[in-house]
């Protein structure tokens, strides 16, 4: 600890240069946290599962453009494990105009059925019957109602884009899902049959829910295998799987941010090294007074180890601090896009700040390794003689 | 041969440049008694320095012993020999080598943070040493903020706050004008006689080896001359050192 004043002042000797190294840790580290967080939220439990919910999504097998013959979702109910089954299509279009802000997920559902398969789900605020009674009616997540400042009875317009309508809808009901976003928008798929015929026959997908986790993955591979050879082969999955399709036709996202991640951290740990070489470099005849005082050459290596370790930590303080106080208004600004559900389940995980704290040391040991050793073991008469 | 503090014999030192080996000290033989004040004088090339890093422990002899008191150094290892020079050497440097982000009071402070002693005897430590050489009110300034003069007592004042064996100067006025030169000398002379210090100091400065009880001439790597006070006088010792001077230049 006697110790600490010496390397804290020589850490802060160029203070520019200091700043700028604590920066260029703090950036790379915030980056490296939210990719993490973006990994552990792919790896997260199923939420659904958690509360004992098995669900399984049915689409068709070339991907979600292509639509399912309504009729799948009768023969699906009629397979043993299936409890109850729903069919969802996604209407798309705008609400007010393309900004992201205004952007939410709205779908034509049977409103009878979705309740019967999202039971987890509770209302908060109207009633399921409202909604089932008005065809016009539609069913919203909390998270929007907050979002708009809606309320019961509210109308709701949206401008349909895939299907060329414009519809106007009344809020009946609120839902909100546990540990989940509650930010989707459903209306009656009878609504949308009677305004655009061409509409009614397809579906874009069934969601079943099913007995037990053992009834979800034997259903998964009936269903697959039963439509295997009829003109609609179909693709089942669990319902974070499906979820996280829409992240995987990114590619693969995990080895990508990985990758990233590691490249992230070599960047770091080549700034960070640069500096204290630079600052090692600077030193050495100091470092060679200290060793005439009596310093070994052991001493002179944890000191020089001192400074970078302390330079890195403050910049991962500093970075991780960062990183969770600014998780909250980044989701919020995420709520709002295509990414919202991501955004929603990104939260500052143990594990990433542990990851982050460990980069933290890691470059902190590595980037000064070079510099404490050349330092310590220079002869000290050459170090008395250098100048510079 | 009273009570010798430095025994060196068959003292060789070489150095390589390339393939080429160049002898700096050629079995040098030479004793400092406990309490001398020594000034090593010669032409540059001549080893006195080399002599000096030697004696300090902050080089290694390529052949040949030497023995501070009882400690026979030129056999010590790297951490035996920083461990040793903590505890019995004082170095002053001819541009004084303070830690330019450290106050005064923390310069000096550096030696004490190797020993044992805890913060309130360390400052006490300071507190004196910053007092014998006079500048007890300058103890937060940073080197920046001091004169030559002041910068190299801060460093005498780190060279002698541990209580060390034997305090080694190069060439310990040689960046300062004449009179902060003789106040260092003074200061110098005063810690010798006051306070007992052996010191070998390295000079061109006939004025600073003048202030010596014993001047040893070094040339090509062998003892030349060695002058004490107690043969000559102090007077004349300073006038022999003068005129040495006057024939070199």
């Amino acid at each position: 600890m006697k110790f600490f004043p010496l390397i804290f002042k020589n850490v802060f000797r160029k203070k520019t240069r200091t700043v700028l190294t604590i920066g260029s840790i703090i950036l790379p580290l915030l980056v490296i946290c939210l990719m993490g967080s973006f990994l552990s939220a792919l790896n997260m439990p199923d939420p659904a599962q958690t509360r004992g919910m098995f669900r399984i999504v049915t689409r068709h097998k070339v991907g979600l453009a292509s639509p399912l013959p309504v009729s799948y979702a009768e023969k699906i109910r009629q397979l043993d494990g299936a409890i109850a089954v729903t069919k969802f299509n996604w209407f798309g279009g705008k609400y007010i105009d393309d900004s992201a802000r205004n952007f939410f997920a709205r779908f034509a559902v049977d409103p009878e059925t979705l309740v019967l398969v999202f039971d987890d789900a509770t209302i908060t605020s109207g009633s399921a019957n409202d909604w089932f009674n008005d065809r016009a009616g539609s069913l919203v997540g909390e998270d929007l109602i907050k979002k708009f400042g809606w309320n019961i009875g509210d109308q709701v317009v949206l401008i349909g884009d895939i299907y060329p309508t414009t519809i106007q809808l009344t809020i009946r009901a609120v839902y909100k899902l546990q540990n989940e976003p509650s930010d989707a928008l459903f209306f009656n798929r009878k609504y949308l049959e009677e305004v655009l015929p061409s509409f009614q026959g397809n579906v874009g997908t069934i969601w079943i829910k099913c007995r037990d986790g053992a009834a979800a993955t034997k259903l998964a591979d009936e269903i697959d295998q039963m439509f295997e050879n009829s003109p609609y082969p179909t693709k089942t999955e669990s319902e974070k799987a499906f979820q996280m399709g829409f992240v995987s036709m990114l590619g693969n996202v995990k080895l990508l941010v990985t990758s990233l991640t590691i490249i992230i951290v070599l960047v770091i740990l080549l700034i960070a090294a640069n500096t204290m070489a630079l600052s090692a470099r600077e030193r050495v005849r100091e470092i060679a007074v200290l060793r005439t005082l009596g310093f070994s050459s052991w001493k002179i290596l944890t000191l020089i180890l001192g400074e970078s370790l302390i330079l890195a930590l403050i910049g991962g303080i500093i970075g991780l601090g960062a990183f969770i106080i600014g998780l909250k208004p980044l989701k919020a600004s995420l709520m709002n896009t295509p990414i919202s559900g991501f955004a929603s389940a990104i939260k500052p995980f143990p594990e990433v700040l542990l990851l982050g704290l460990i980069i933290t040391l890691l470059v902190g040991l590595l980037s000064g390794l070079a510099p404490a050793i050349r330092a310590s073991q220079r002869p000290i008469t050459e170090g008395l003689r250098h100048v510079g | 041969m009273d009570n010798p503090l430095i025994r060196v014999g068959n003292l060789v030192k070489n150095y390589h440049r390339g393939s080429e080996e160049l002898t700096v000290l050629s079995g040098l033989n030479f004793i400092v008694e406990d309490g001398e004040f020594v000034a090593l004088m010669g032409p540059s090339g001549s080893g006195k320095t080399t002599l000096l890093n030697l004696i300090a422990g902050i080089d290694r002899p390529t052949s040949g012993y030497i023995f501070v008191g009882t400690d026979e150094i030129s056999s010590m290892t790297d951490s035996q020999l920083a461990d040793w020079r903590s505890r019995h050497i004082g170095f002053i440097f001819q541009t004084y080598n303070l830690i330019p982000v450290l106050t005064a009071f923390e310069n000096v402070e550096l030696p004490l943070l190797l020993t044992p002693l805890g913060r309130v005897e360390r400052r006490k430590h300071v507190e004196i040493a910053l007092y014998i050489v006079g500048l007890s009110d300058r103890m937060s300034h940073y080197p920046r903020q001091l004169s030559g003069g002041q910068e190299q007592r801060v460093a005498i004042a780190r060279a002698i706050v541990t209580d060390p064996t034997l305090l080694v100067a190069d060439e310990p006025t040689g960046d300062l004008d004449a009179k902060s030169a003789e106040e260092i000398l003074i200061l110098l002379e005063r810690l010798n006689s006051e306070f007992k210090k052996t010191i070998v100091i390295v000079t061109h400065d006939p004025r600073a080896a003048a202030r010596a009880r014993r001047i040893v001439h070094l040339e090509k790597g062998v003892l030349k001359e060695d002058i004490k006070a107690e043969d000559r006088g102090s007077v004349r010792l300073a006038d022999s050192t003068l005129a040495f001077a006057d024939v070199k230049s």
